[in-house]
């Protein structure tokens, strides 16, 4: 409250701004840990030298988070027998001696595996993994057990979901339309398999601002480039309005805005982004320095970059493109020749053609043909078929691609590059399948609005099937549209024309698209237009036309344009299609969003914004960070022609540089939090004036040399925390003693930790647990996310519909970090459990305990499909009632249940039933809470 | 004091010394303590002395400073209409363009429009008329309103930011133009908590046709504790809230579901005793009995199948369609959001603090959804008559049952629509100027705030203009609230529903 107070009253008087604030801050800056306890107040820093903006060589910054890190001496134990286990102990026994008070008892072996399991995995240990643990004789066992989960992948998938919430990762765009964002996964792995790797967390910073630029020979080095484009995308801020537009320039602020904030609060802790509109009130970042980080990510846009895992593929794929865009370039230069002497009758003219152009498109109908729903990745397996009604003898069967403008694809609209035809009497397909086609294999090129033709010689059959197996890209989804499927008989009758049509699933947009399309007669194409006469002759007329203003010369090196480009993307075809991951790097675009490639990827100058205001740009800035660095200059030296990714590589140096006084505190601090249910520094994203003093200063520091200086290893960090006496006490306070009574009315909410905190399950980690202690969770790693809802309206703005998910899909028992997140539709389990809002960095969850959160555990059609799951599996491990409910409860709880537990249960089961049992068991509080 | 419920204020349930405890872990801070001072500030609120048990680590939260003013509105309804709705198509009348219809339009100054959709002048479809002792004109289709048009308080002259959608409606409804911020209700929610325990404090009635933009951010807790955050009712469905019951199961039984909610309580209390002094085990214990209250409270507050057929006349509800027209109709529209309209009353009444009710959301086409770029008439009629009828019954109704006086509503858009016409018959985008009504909880009925010029293309002042800040201080202000100090410590800084802007808009206070 006082810190606070004080605050506010100090901004409100500073009228010298930011200088003021940082003294008179520095001086008023609140308590530590114990806030409400005045007598417990930590001294205020010392005032020392007043800092100026632009940190002049010779002063100190008062601020603990910006002074240099410096490793502490080790406090002296308080003598033999006193339980300490490492250095971290002597830190917190430090200060609780100060305080008066002592530790708790080191917690049993049960509650210790259960709670590293939930620490370390996020999920239960098995009952005989309990077991052995208990019976261990090796005093080291605790230490093996910490070895063990350490090096399980699913230490990865656990602690990845901690990072993803802090640099806000989705896999929706927001904002409005919410599209899919089908390639942001590859990040979600590259941090699952960084984890595991216990890559140094050096280079895992590095990797994910500046990979492409200081790895370019891996695949993580591009992956990694996704946590820049982790968070929400304004789709119609920037794909309908231009750069041109205040709107399109709002837009695009906005989103570096977030690129930067997003930069700073996971790496530094530090709120950069007041900064945006007015020098920071309470920390020393000037409208200066905040866009000059701007200027940093000033090339870039979200987008799905293309790379290639073979290196000399990539290198072919380059050269081509590079090829293509030369081409295209040249291309656009000559016809603006062309244009220019051309003058008003060649414009005339061209208008003419157009008009004509578009008069013989008319003719075309709006039958497009049939469409499959739309998925997010390629993979999907989808099929149509047709009900000839009764067995026909088939002499072939001829099919024809769709034709649709969208997207700019054309010709071949959906048509799939793997797929099979098949005719059998069984409409599921199950028995009696003849193959008539198989393209299976190999990617077939898109046949355009060709008609194919399978000559089948006879062959009896009712159902004629085409089943795609790799589907067409449509825009950044996958989908399979067909316009005609025709079965003829010996006569060369049509006998499939308005058959009956079935599918996996379609979509039902007449005219356009629709089942029954699929069996009208009509394809585009049908019976193509000639090109009437009139626009011929127009063509003609233009071509002498232009052969008379321009030299012969031109129009021979228009046409080699042309030529070159077409060769370009002919040898392109041939390459293996490359990987696409979403990340922050410069996008080729056109139209509205056309990105900084088209004109040679150079970055967009930045200009500081009064009042952040796109309307009222100030002075232009060169890239750089923030001056918390002695000696080292805000704007980064780099020569004006360095190119995009010098200005990325410049800044992660200043991240990861040794001297860096918050990259190394943020991160360790971090990592204590998820261990102790709480920061040394409760902000863990704001090392500023706004945010929180440590708690043990000396400790954050010891931790933060001893992890940057030791390989920088999170796993070792994880080890050194896990095996402390402070971390193994119980978490139970035993106010039944003096001290624990004591402990209670010094330091009752644990800031000091004389015992241990009781962890309450995170949303993710209580969906695992429920499956798996179901027998279903699938531990598969990896690749695109699972959806547990059906998408309805795909073109538009898609719903999210969650309500029509089927609890039963087994694709859906993933764990929950490969779960599809969307932002404006969030799952309403899961968000009634507090998981993380993907639209925001969240450094800690919320907790909370309401209504709708009993509501979700009782009556969610997941738990209520999981309870009769866990039914069945402890009905086959038992066989009376209460032994299921033994074995429930070591599968629950890891440990077997009290007698008045095991009665209570088994005479409700007997009533009622082993899965309303099972029911209450997942809803206990021990079930959610870890001691 | 009132008992105080875990719902909204679960930490009151705790042992003093483990409440802060718990506020630190909820997300807060020391803000977050500042701010859940004014969770047990409903007594205060009330005029009742604090609760004595106050102790050295429980703040006593009396005389905090977002508490400053007496308060006048208890409850608030926002109704939102998606896609931007005209003004100069039913609030704000102007002869300019009756005038100039069909010939081209030049304010003189560059125009940016955000589909270029720079067509002639374009006048109003419809006819206004005056209404009520105040004579203000109102479009036809909102004519149900002039019954209420002597309640209502016009503000001519807002201006957003960009006439970009979805950073629009986030504006309006969370005070920033970018996702990750609370919405309105949220920090009503947060700073005033609940009158009904057995009820959500915020609720969110959408259209069940669609989500608006950015969906769920715009009724979001963000960074408030999740209890906050707007729950979502759907008016008519046989689950109005989400797993309020279980789904089909052949297991669960209503005996079965009465003992195992015994058998739960026993276990959990065992556990608890062996774990003095965390709370969160008995709030925990305690919100499975609300659960089961709100089994029974939120199917009673959504039936309305008592309510007396005038009543239901009056709010444009119509049980006997059972098919409705494919093609978007003015019947069906009053239907849908006359049903939402009446759920609020009934909501109100029984304690809900906060009600969001949305008009038009589905963002496809056809078009049931503001965002009239092709053709105004088309649109605007159905959705306009359909809202406009269920918001008068509601404030006629309020008012009869003597709550329209500490009710506040708020009638809002993203933006509004240009004076021009765009492809002939529909209007672009205006984000330089729209319309808001207040009515109700003190507020001064038949004003019309703030003009905009001619055209209604800009407020005639431009050097003056209303922005949501000013709107939502206003409206916090009516609660009794101080809109500078209703702060949330985020990421370092102290956030407010009206960031660093908004004055109170005076003119529309009673």
């Amino acid at each position: 409250m006082r810190c606070r107070a004080q605050s506010r009253r100090v901004r409100a008087r500073s009228p010298a701004g930011l200088l003021a604030a940082w003294t008179v801050l520095a001086l008023a800056a609140g308590p530590s840990g114990l806030a409400a306890d005045p007598a417990q107040d930590q001294s205020p820093p010392p005032p020392a030298t007043t800092r100026q903006v632009g940190q002049p060589k010779d002063s100190q910054p008062t601020w603990w988070s910006l002074r240099p890190l410096r490793r502490p001496s080790i406090p002296e134990s308080d003598g033999a027998g006193s339980g300490l286990r490492n250095p971290v102990d002597a830190f917190i026994r430090a200060r609780l001696r100060a305080e008066g008070l002592g530790p708790s008892p080191e917690a049993g072996r049960r509650t210790l595996i259960r709670r590293v399991h939930f620490d370390l995995l996020g999920l239960p240990p098995a009952p005989e993994a309990v077991d052995a643990f208990e019976a261990d004789p090796d005093p080291r066992a605790y230490e093996k057990l910490v070895d063990r989960l350490l090096s399980s992948p699913q230490y990865g998938e656990r602690w990845a979901r901690h990072w993803l919430d802090v640099v806000h990762y989705g896999d929706t765009h927001g904002y409005d339309k919410d599209k899919p964002r089908p390639n942001a996964w590859p990040y979600r792995d590259y941090v699952i398999r960084a984890l595991n790797q216990d890559k140094p967390y050096g280079r895992f910073i590095q990797e994910q601002i500046a990979g492409d630029v200081l790895f370019p020979d891996t695949e993580d080095g591009k992956v990694a480039l996704g946590f820049i484009a982790a968070g929400p995308w304004d789709l119609i801020g920037h794909a309908e309005v231009p750069e041109s537009k205040v709107d399109g320039q709002i837009a695009r602020l906005l989103d570096r805005d977030d690129m930067v904030a997003n930069t700073f609060n996971t790496f530094c802790s530090l709120t950069i982004q007041c900064a945006r509109c007015h020098n920071h009130k309470f920390d020393p970042v000037t409208q200066d320095d905040y866009y000059r980080l701007q200027a940093v990510f000033a090339a870039l846009d979200r987008t799905d970059l293309a790379y290639d895992t073979d290196r000399a593929v990539g290198d072919q794929r380059k050269s081509l493109e590079a090829r293509k865009r030369g081409a295209a370039a040249a291309r656009k230069e000559l016809e603006a020749q062309i244009t220019r002497a051309g003058g008003k009758e060649l414009e005339g003219l061209d208008k003419q053609i157009a008009e004509a152009k578009k008069a013989g498109k008319e003719g075309a109908r709006p039958e497009f043909g049939w469409h499959s729903a739309i998925e997010a990745a390629a993979d999907t397996v989808k099929w149509v078929q047709v009900d000839l009604g009764e067995p026909v003898a088939i002499a072939s069967v001829i099919y024809v691609g769709c034709h649709d403008d969208f997207n700019n694809i054309g010709a071949g609209f959906g048509f799939p590059p793997r797929f099979r035809i098949e005719a059998s009497d069984d409409a599921g397909f199950q028995k009696d399948v003849t193959v008539l086609e198989d393209q299976t294999a190999v990617d077939l090129p898109n046949p355009g609005v060709t008609p194919r033709r399978i000559e089948v010689g006879g062959k009896r059959a009712r159902f004629v099937r085409m089943t795609a197996t790799k589907l067409a890209t449509r825009q950044n989804d996958y989908i399979f549209a067909l316009a005609e499927l025709s079965v003829l008989d010996a006569d060369g009758k049509n006998v499939a024309l308005g058959a009956p049509v079935t599918a996996l699933d379609s979509i039902e947009a007449p005219p356009r698209w629709g089942r029954q399309n699929l069996v009208d007669g009509y394809y585009y194409g049908l019976k193509p237009k000639t090109p009437p006469a009139a626009l011929a002759a127009l063509e003609d007329q233009r071509r002498q036309l232009v052969s008379r203003v321009v030299d012969a010369g031109v129009v021979q090196r228009l046409e080699a344009a042309k030529r070159e480009a077409e060769a370009a993307t002919a040898e392109l075809a041939k390459l293996p299609a490359p990987k696409l991951v979403y990340a922050g790097a410069v996008h080729y675009g056109e139209g509205a969003f056309a990105g900084t490639g088209p004109s040679g990827g150079k970055p967009r100058p930045i200009f500081v914004l009064s009042r952040g205001d796109v309307r009222h740009p100030g002075k232009e800035v060169s890239p750089g960070t923030v001056p918390f660095i002695p000696d080292t200059p805000s704007a980064f030296d780099l020569p004006p022609e360095g190119g995009e990714s010098a200005r990325r590589a410049a800044l992660v140096r200043w991240l990861t540089d040794p001297r860096n006084p918050l990259t190394w505190r943020s991160i360790v601090n971090r990592v204590w939090q998820y261990h102790f249910g709480r920061g040394l520094v409760d902000s863990p994203n704001d090392f500023g004036h706004m945010g929180q003093q440590p708690s043990h200063p000396e400790l954050l520091d010891w931790l933060a040399v001893e992890f940057r200086d030791g390989g920088q290893s999170l796993k070792q960090l994880h080890r050194l925390l896990l095996t402390s006496a402070s971390y193994r006490q119980a978490s139970t306070a035993d106010t039944g003693r003096k001290p624990g009574r004591r402990a209670e009315v010094i330091d009752a909410d644990n800031r000091l930790l004389w015992r241990m905190n009781r962890r309450k399950l995170e949303a993710e980690a209580l969906r695992d647990t429920v499956l798996a202690v179901a027998g279903k969770l699938d531990l598969t790693p990896g690749g695109p996310a699972f959806q547990d809802f059906v998408i309805d309206k795909p073109d538009h703005s898609p719903h999210y519909e969650y309500d029509r998910h089927d609890p039963e899909d087994a694709k859906t028992h993933r764990r929950s970090i490969y779960r599809f997140l969307v932002r404006s539709q969030p799952q309403p389990f899961m968000t009634a459990l507090d998981c993380a809002d993907p639209s925001m960095s969240v450094e800690r969850r919320c907790e909370t305990l309401s209504p709708l959160q009993a509501l979700a555990l009782l009556n969610d059609k997941l738990i209520v499909a999981m309870s009769k799951h866990f039914a069945a599996r402890v009905e086959g491990m038992a066989a009376t009632p209460r032994d299921r409910v033994i074995a429930a409860f070591r599968l629950a709880l890891a440990r077997s249940p009290t007698p008045a537990e095991a009665r209570a249960l088994a005479s409700y089961a007997k009533e009622h039933g082993l899965a309303n049992a099972c029911r209450v068991i997942l809803n206990l509080n021990e079930f959610s809470f870890v001691d | 004091m009132p008992e105080t419920s875990p719902y909204h204020r679960l930490a009151s349930l705790a042992a003093p010394c483990t409440r802060r405890e718990f506020l630190w872990r909820s997300g807060g801070g020391l803000g977050g303590i500042a701010l859940a001072s004014l969770l047990g500030s409903e007594g205060l609120l009330a005029g009742e002395k604090p609760s004595a048990q106050a102790g050295s680590t429980r703040p006593n939260w009396a005389g905090h400073p977002a508490l400053a003013f007496p308060r006048k509105a208890r409850r608030v309804v926002q109704m939102f209409m998606a896609g931007a709705a005209s003004h100069v198509d039913m609030f704000d009348y102007k002869p300019a363009l009756k005038q100039h219809d069909g010939r081209p339009w030049d304010p003189g100054e560059k125009v940016e429009l955000f589909q270029d959709g720079h067509g002639a002048t374009f006048a109003s479809p419809w006819q206004f008329r005056p209404y009520g002792q105040c004579g203000k004109l109102l479009s036809d289709i909102v004519a149900p309103l002039g019954a209420v048009v002597d309640e209502l308080a016009f503000v001519h002259n807002l201006v957003g930011k960009t006439g970009v959608h979805s950073q629009a409606t986030l504006l309006q409804a969370t005070g920033f133009n970018l996702p990750g911020f609370p919405g309105m209700g949220a920090w009503v929610s947060y700073a005033l908590g609940s009158e009904n325990e057995n009820l959500p404090t915020f609720v969110v009635l959408p259209d069940l046709r669609g989500f608006p933009s950015n969906g769920a951010k715009n009724w979001d807790s963000a960074f408030l504790p999740a209890q906050h955050q707007g729950t979502i009712v759907r008016v008519g469905a046989p689950n109005p809230i989400e797993d309020l019951f279980p789904p089909p199961s052949g297991f669960v039984t209503r005996g079965g579901e009465a003992a195992g909610l015994r058998v739960l309580r026993e276990l959990n209390q065992a556990h608890a005793l062996e774990r003095p002094g965390d709370a969160r085990l008995e709030a925990r214990i305690r919100s499975y009995e609300l659960a089961a209250r709100m089994q029974l409270a939120a199917p009673e507050a959504l039936d309305i199948s008592k309510e007396p057929p005038a009543v239901l006349a009056r709010y444009g509800i119509d049980s006997s369609t059972k098919q409705w027209p494919k093609d978007i109709n003015a019947a069906e529209e009053a239907d849908i959001f006359g049903r939402k309209c009446l759920a609020a009353r009934r909501l109100l009444e029984r304690g809900v603090r906060f009600v969001q009710i949305w008009s038009g959301c589905d963002n496809g086409f056809p078009r049931r959804n503001w965002d009239s770029h092709e053709d105004v008439k088309r649109d605007h009629e159905p959705l306009a008559l359909g809202f406009a009828r269920g918001a008068a019954a509601l404030i006629q109704d309020l008012k009869q049952r003597g709550m329209l006086e500490d009710t506040l509503i708020l009638w809002t858009t993203e933006f509004g629509r240009m004076p021009c016409a765009q492809s002939g018959k529909g209007r672009d985008h205006n984000p330089f100027c729209f319309t808001n009504w207040l009515c109700g909880g003190g507020i001064k009925g038949g004003v019309s705030y703030g003009p905009s010029d001619e055209w209604g293309y800009k407020p005639a002042d431009r050097s003056k203009p209303a922005q949501v800040y000013d709107i939502h201080a206003t409206i916090l202000r009516l609660l009794g609230l101080e809109h500078t100090r209703l702060t949330f410590r985020h990421n370092g800084i102290d956030r407010r529903l009206t960031d660093v802007h908004g004055e109170v808009i005076h003119e529309l206070l009673a």
